[in-house]
């Protein structure tokens, strides 16, 4: 792993912690004249005179001489200032970390603010129940109805909610970035169609009309992903061709699915309408439990991959040549996002809007600069556990949860087409 | 050759390079050394291979035959990110992050010497520090790169590059879009970064700044090298007619003897 190149690293780094300039560093400081590097910066270096070159030791240092890159006691540029504007640096021996002092703070934000939902969430019903009773429920000293309603049907739709939204999010927050576009979600590479067309394929098989297994829906999702992937040359390629592609090959294996089901009767028709407009009615530990298995193994890669997302947004050269692997890193991106996506929407339905919404709206909140994994994960949890909440509230019969986040996410896809970014000057 | 460095690199090294696409060759047979403290430019007709050659050099484009050492390795020996270590490429045309501060794409340029438990050394701070100073760009470090001018931009892409350290830096065209003034800022600069140690490979289609600036000038012509020397000693009429088709007078700079390609109008 230790490069060739003899590029300074801490083990030849022979500055002191206090970052004092050392002896070499004084002649250095001489022989720079103010002129050229000094606080009036732009005015640039002088000219030269010839193709001899001018005794340039104000140049950057030091590919190879350790005693160059001492430390200089410098005015200009105080150190605090060369560090990301959002984070603050924690240092110990070799190491450095860089705490993302803004991202924090979103997090500290959201998560009482999901938890708030959450305690909502199993509250909610349409025929009411008190923060008492519900609160009874959970502990197990209520009466036995109610402890049954709180703990084995409320408590584990909300948490499964909670998963789906937060998978959807960070699914979500992957395609955008891999596509440097804000509208490009996961449904975009046929993860939905290849959920429902599962899903139908089992109803249309079975004598009862029945959605068969859970894990059937992911399987579709992951399946149709990776066709669509195929389709179009390989994980590694551009994002946009992905997207292309999948648009063309959803809208062919959706086809499928509806010819097989125009050709079943009402009662199939109802229950696969049901699983395709997006519900979390009667999830539970059934399926909560694999899909906390599969989140506890994704989701720490999806932060991890974070940083280096970041520098999709650079060309494809500049990233390359600042040591991006891109094939590994866009297929590794994809791969997530669709396992991601794909246990999502197998477990609680192709749910709209939330894997566009959650990363942008987590977008605006950690800044522009970065990938915002950890605030997608947490917005799309919240957005979906109080989108279900509301389907359970505001109607006499419960509405789907994808048919409340359909309802609410039309007007936001709209905001985001047509409000310009004041920030960027971008639309 | 004095240079600052106490300890001087290799250089550059290209040995035998093919490359191009399927069926159609686009850099063939170029053998190239350009040792440490060195400016090589590389010069040729729209088309030439000149910018192939240099993704080449960068890892970008895998050869079909031949092999590029930067600091003594084969490049296609090591990692991407490995090679990050050793070789920094200026693109052409560069995009940067969306509503990125100058100090921001500078510290990319650190991305390759940073990891999981090394996020933001001191030295990557002096490193940063450092490519702002030579560059001229340290009071523009809280500015956003797309609020600057081309100029004061190219000084910050060039910042970025140098933040990274490599003993090898590329630039393609880094002087593309700018006026003479700025040409000339960049360029002094390019030789600053070479006085301190590195090698330096640029593609430039000016032939009057390629002949001020480089020790060594690479001239290319349907993808082989057809001429390789210091300035003064190559440029003559007949290699500006071979490479551009042009009549062309070459007057001597008065102070430096250095060549000047005047064309004359075509008849």
């Amino acid at each position: 792993m230790t490069p060739p190149a003899r590029g300074p690293h801490p083990a030849a780094d022979p500055q002191a912690p206090g970052g004092e300039a050392t002896a070499p560093a004084a002649p250095r400081a001489e022989s720079e004249p103010a002129g050229p590097t000094g606080p009036t910066g732009p005015t640039g270096p002088a000219r030269p005179t010839g193709p001899a070159r001018p005794e340039a030791v104000t140049a950057p240092e030091a590919v190879t001489a350790p005693e160059a890159v001492t430390a200089r006691a410098d005015a200009t540029v105080p150190a605090a200032a060369l560090v990301p504007e959002d984070s603050v640096v924690l240092r110990g021996g070799t190491f450095s970390w860089l705490f993302p002092r803004r991202g924090a703070l979103v997090a500290a934000l959201l998560v009482p603010v999901l938890v708030v939902l959450v305690a909502l969430a199993v509250m909610a019903s349409s025929t009411g129940m008190s923060p008492r009773d519900t609160l009874s429920g959970l502990l197990g000293t209520g009466d036995p109805g109610t402890v049954m309603i709180v703990r084995d049907f409320r408590l584990p739709r909300v948490c499964v909610g909670v998963m789906v939204g937060a998978a959807l999010g960070v699914a979500g927050c992957l395609t955008q970035t891999l596509a440097g576009n804000r509208l490009a979600t996961p449904d975009l590479i046929g993860v939905n169609e290849g959920a429902t067309a599962a899903v139908v394929a089992t109803a249309a098989g079975s004598s009862t009309g029945m959605v068969g297994d859970w894990w059937l829906g992911p399987l579709g999702a992951v399946a149709a992903a990776v066709l669509v992937v195929l389709c179009a040359g390989g994980a590694g390629s551009a994002g946009y061709r992905v997207l292309v592609v999948g648009i063309g090959v959803s809208t062919v294996i959706g086809a499928m699915g509806d010819l097989v089901m125009s050709r079943e009767n009402d009662n199939t028709a109802g229950g696969v309408f049901l699983w395709a407009v997006g519900s979390l009615s009667g999830r539970d530990w059934h399926v909560g439990t694999p899909l906390l298995i599969v989140l506890l193994f994704l989701l720490p890669l999806a932060l991890a991959a974070g940083h280096r997302l970041q520098l999709l947004r650079f060309d494809d050269d500049t990233a390359a040549c600042l040591g991006v692997d891109l094939r590994r890193l866009r297929a590794a991106a994809l791969a997530l996002a669709v396992a991601l996506a794909g246990v999502a929407v197998g477990v609680g339905g192709p749910i709209a809007f939330v894997a566009l919404a959650a990363p942008i709206v987590a977008g605006r909140l950690s800044g522009p600069t970065r990938v915002p994994v950890t605030g997608s994960a947490l917005t799309g949890a919240a957005l979906i556990t109080a989108a279900d909440a509301l389907g359970r509230v505001v109607a006499p019969v419960e509405l789907p949860v994808g048919v409340v986040t359909s309802v609410l996410g039309g007007p936001f896809l709209l905001w985001v087409l047509f409000r310009t970014d004041s920030t960027t000057g971008k639309a | 050759m004095t240079t600052p460095m106490t300890d001087a690199h290799p250089g550059l090294q290209v040995r035998g390079l093919h490359a191009g696409y399927p069926g159609r060759p686009v850099v063939q047979d170029v053998d190239l050394s350009v040792p440490a403290g060195h400016v090589a430019a590389v010069v040729g007709p729209n088309g030439c291979g000149k910018s192939t050659l240099l993704r080449t050099i960068a890892r970008l484009h895998r050869p079909t035959r031949g092999a590029v050492l930067a600091d003594g390795t084969d490049i296609w020996k090591l990692t991407q990110r490995q090679v990050a270590h050793c070789v920094a490429l200026l693109p052409q045309s560069p995009r940067a992050p969306e509503a990125v501060t100058v100090a921001g794409l500078v510290r990319y340029g650190r991305h390759p010497h940073q990891g999981l438990l090394r996020q933001w050394s001191r030295e990557d701070e002096r490193a940063v520090r450092d490519a702002l100073e030579a560059t001229g760009t340290t009071a523009l470090a809280g500015e956003r790169l797309d609020r600057l001018s081309g100029g004061q931009r190219q000084r910050c892409w060039l910042a970025m590059v140098l933040a990274q350290h490599t003993p090898v830096v590329l630039l393609d065209e880094p002087t593309s879009a700018l006026d003479l003034g700025h040409v000339v800022d960049v360029l002094t600069l390019v030789r600053q970064v070479a006085a301190a140690g590195r090698t330096v490979v640029m593609v430039l289609h000016d032939l009057a700044s390629a002949a001020r600036y480089a020790d060594t000038l690479i001239a290319m012509k349907d993808g082989r090298v057809v001429a390789q020397g210091p300035p003064q000693e190559i440029v003559d009429e007949a290699l500006v007619k071979e490479l551009y088709d042009l009549e062309a007078d070459i007057l001597r700079a008065p102070g430096d003897a250095c060549p000047v390609v005047v064309p004359r109008a075509r008849g």
